[in-house]
């Protein structure tokens, strides 16, 4: 049985080098999004209602400034491309997730007991990558079990 | 008046209407289409691609309306900064009812109709705007 291939949405668009705001501007709100690239001005993500609105205001956006973009809805070709699209997204995220584990683990280690404040950044932190985590790898957990250790700590008076 | 939108209203499309209702048009009636080639001739389009009360240099399409109809009500972009965070979450204010805003009308889209969810948040930006007029005049958050 083939497996089921995921939908994406993607966006194609080509800016004009300068003024370089919008461009940075762009580059910003996707990866915010957690959009992975495909080429230089070709980006895709999961397609679902709200992904495609992002896409099509990122497009209005880069029209504004005077470029150019479409939107296009697609599917990978074969299964093998679609593992690696999805995986090389994941590792993205992966990455932001040990930044944040680093990050709780040494905060937690410190003889205060941690910051308060440290805790309510990594969780907010925590809760932008959720939020561009499509293919949760297993640092996902991880961040969230030492993030939820950190505010033990953080609660804890010190001895 | 008509006006027409993408159907499955989320919280810009909310936030619009009651903004219309409330500020532009009491009478306003409200279509609903998939495409924006299904746009009554008789009616205005908002927060749609291509049409001028929409988004614009990265603003969502509430604060295009305030700046339309020259709604300069600070009480009024108290909300805007809310409406933006909720719909774009791009960090450029600091709106922390956002992300509650957003699930409140995320779910809410989910069990009723756009009609619905419309009759439904109107009374809700109410609040929010009553709420952020007294923050604003207080100078501290309303108890």
């Amino acid at each position: 049985m083939a497996a089921e291939r995921i939908s994406w949405v993607l966006l194609a668009y080509r800016l004009p080098r300068e003024p370089s705001t919008p461009r940075s501007a762009v580059w910003r709100k996707l990866r915010r999004l957690g959009a992975a690239q495909v080429l230089d001005g070709l980006v895709a993500l999961p397609l679902d209602a709200r992904n495609r609105e992002q896409f099509e205001w990122l497009a209005d956006e880069v029209l504004e400034a005077g470029g150019e973009a479409s939107i296009w809805v697609g599917s990978l070709g074969s299964a093998a491309q679609e593992r690696e699209l999805a995986s090389r997204m994941a590792a993205t995220v992966a990455a932001d997730y040990r930044a944040v584990i680093a990050e709780a683990t040494t905060t937690g280690e410190q003889p205060t007991g941690g910051s308060r404040r440290t805790l309510s950044r990594l969780r907010r932190e925590l809760r932008r990558i959720r939020a561009r985590d499509y293919f949760p790898p297993p640092e996902r957990e991880l961040a969230q079990r030492a993030v939820e250790e950190l505010a033990v700590l953080v609660e804890e008076p010190v001895a | 008046m008509k006006w027409a939108t993408r159907r499955h209203c989320h919280v810009d499309r909310a936030a619009c209407a009651w903004l219309i209702r409330r500020f532009i048009d009491p009478a306003a009636e409200f279509v609903y289409v998939d495409d924006p080639d299904e746009v009554p001739a008789d009616a205005t389009p908002f927060d749609m691609r291509g049409v001028e009360l929409s988004h614009h240099d990265g603003e969502c399409s509430f604060e295009t309306f305030l700046r339309r109809y020259e709604l300069a009500d600070p009480v009024l972009w108290e909300v805007a900064k809310i409406v933006h965070e909720a719909d774009l979450a791009d960090e450029r204010h600091d709106a922390p009812e956002a992300a509650g805003l957003d699930v409140l009308l995320r779910g809410l889209s989910m069990v009723r109709d756009d009609d619905e969810l419309l009759a439904l948040s109107g009374p809700l930006f109410d609040g929010l705007y009553e709420y952020r007029k007294r923050a604003l005049l207080t100078g501290r958050e309303p108890a």
